[in-house]
């Protein structure tokens, strides 16, 4: 078989194996779950917490309230919403992680006294920092523009997607041999032409899967991030308000986790795709 | 006319901390423009030290290195030399042509002229049909020769080798020595080579300078003068005594010519 035939049929059985663990634990684990004095060591398997697969998907055609538009269009339109923090913050993300990378690389002083903080910002829980900025942002205006808060969002999802493609590159600028940069030095190429025409084609092994985790990561900033200053519009809005209605209609909140996951997969595809173009790229030039 | 000179050169890594170490002390040389020097001697002898010295990639702790009648930075900063290291050092993400041009491109020249240079520096070194190849599709003594191209791609007036074979095998090797001979006189490159084979210093050089460790320097240079090169040469008496000429200073045992032992 041949190798795309073999992909498309893991990612199929990828799925089935899902469904098969979801419909059968359902099947067999006790309805009230198990609790090991007093902590529960597994989750309750009753149609409120674990409804049905075919439930869920059906959900989808079905209107989101009585009379209002199928479910499916209202996720796919909070998705949409959402995609554009996250493809800002994701592209001003990798700008911000690029430069940081190439200011380390060139002054060894930055990276010792910058990269600390670089990895602290992480550490900071983004559930504090969100309101944080939403704060901030309520305050500025672009020009006229006002401040909307979907930009407090972008701002959220570029904190988060800067950091991978900061670390990555950085390893990935300093990836060239030594015998590559004495080589770029006998030429008496500067510093700027090294950068152009050594350490960034050479750093493209580093760049992708930085990319790959800053996408994931400006998903989860983008998400978080609505759910964490209210942002209305967006699909992590959609979960919040979905699961208010958990005991009413236990299948709509699942609808917009798929929403999200499927957002998280389209973001991470577009990124495989790119790189696929740019690798034939590289083997045909 | 003289190619390099180096007068009173010393090279001194970590001066001033506890793992000081003298790379080369007292280092006199010239090499006369067209003339193939080979720098030999055991590992820790300064020889690619001395060979780096001369590209300006270090600098020397005393004494003076001129290139081509510049100092040595300034040689550097106008091309003067080409350089090939003992691994080849593509970049693999260029085509063997693009390769080449690299250097060509970084000076400023434009795409048609490096285009056909790069075409004769690969029709010299024998890969004419590898131009659109990646560094990864060819065999290591290729690669090797890419590098060489890609040194002489400027059409320096020096050329600078570390060991450029010696993660060959012999075959390749001895076949690359008789192109590397064949293009520097037809160019009329000087050339200064490090290596740790005997001979291939000897079957290359017009001088052979041997070197010792501990402080690394020049013990001896001795002449060779095999006339032109060929198959015939590796099997000549005046070969073989070229080789125990050198084996001897090697072994800091020299004799002087003509005296018996």
């Amino acid at each position: 078989m041949n190798r795309r035939g073999r992909l498309v049929l893991g990612a199929l059985g990828a799925v089935v194996v899902g469904v098969l663990l979801w419909e059968g634990y359902k099947a067999v684990g006790p309805a009230d779950g198990l609790s090991v004095a007093g902590a529960r060591v597994l989750p309750r398997t009753d149609d409120a917490a674990m409804p049905h697969v075919m439930t869920i998907l059906s959900r989808f055609g079905d209107p989101e309230l009585s009379g209002g538009d199928p479910i499916w269009l209202v996720v796919l339109q909070a998705c949409l919403f959402t995609l554009r923090s996250v493809a800002l913050g994701f592209v001003l993300g990798g700008l911000v992680g690029l430069l940081l990378a190439v200011l380390m690389q060139r002054l060894r002083i930055v990276e010792r006294g910058l990269l600390p903080y670089v990895i602290l910002s992480q550490t900071v829980p983004l559930i504090a920092l969100a309101p944080v900025i939403a704060g901030w942002g309520g305050r500025l205006s672009i020009g006229s523009y006002p401040w909307q808060p979907w930009m407090s969002v972008t701002v959220i999802a570029m904190y988060l997607a800067f950091f991978p493609v900061a670390v990555g590159m950085l390893r990935g600028l300093q990836s060239p041999a030594p015998i590559a940069e004495e080589l770029m030095r006998s030429y008496a190429a500067g510093w700027w032409q090294t950068l152009v025409k050594l350490r960034l084609p050479a750093s493209t092994p580093y760049l992708f899967p930085a990319l790959r985790l800053a996408a994931a990561a400006a998903v989860v900033g983008a998400v978080v991030g609505e759910i964490s200053t209210g942002t209305r519009g967006g699909v992590g809005r959609l979960v919040i308000e979905y699961s208010r209605e958990a005991t009413t209609d236990p299948a709509k909140v699942f609808t917009a986790m798929i929403g999200a996951a499927a957002l998280g997969l389209a973001v991470a595809a577009l990124i495989g795709f790119s790189e696929f173009l740019v690798r034939r790229r590289r083997v045909r030039a | 006319m003289t190619s390099v000179v180096l007068e009173s050169v010393s090279k001194v890594f970590n001066a001033g901390r506890a793992d000081e170490v003298t790379a080369l002390t007292g280092v006199d040389l010239t090499v006369e423009r067209g003339e193939f020097v080979t720098l030999i001697g055991p590992s820790g002898c300064g020889k690619s030290t001395l060979l780096r010295l001369v590209g300006d990639l270090i600098q020397p702790s005393t004494g003076t290195v001129t290139v081509a009648g510049k100092p040595a930075h300034t040689a550097r900063a106008d091309q003067e030399y080409g350089i090939a290291f003992q691994q080849a050092g593509l970049f693999e993400w260029r085509t063997v042509q693009r390769n080449v041009e690299l250097p060509l491109e970084l000076r400023g020249t434009g795409k048609r002229e490096r285009r056909d240079r790069a075409r004769e520096m690969l029709e010299l070194v024998g890969l004419g049909d590898f131009a659109g190849h990646y560094p990864a599709q060819l065999s290591g003594g290729m690669q090797q020769r890419v590098a060489i191209a890609r040194a002489l791609a400027v059409h320096p007036p020096l050329l600078l080798m570390d060991e450029p074979f010696g993660a060959l095998d012999e075959m390749t090797r001895e076949r690359l020595q008789d192109e590397l001979l064949r293009i520097c006189a037809s160019t009329g490159t000087s050339t200064i080579f490090v290596t740790h084979s005997i001979p291939e210093a000897v079957y290359l050089s017009d001088r052979v300078v041997v070197m010792s460790a501990r402080p690394g320097r020049i013990t001896e240079v001795v002449p060779i003068d095999l006339g032109p090169r060929g198959e015939a040469t590796r099997q000549s008496p005046g070969f073989f005594t070229g080789i125990t000429k050198v084996r001897r200073a090697l072994r800091g045992d020299a004799v002087p010519a003509g005296a018996t032992s």
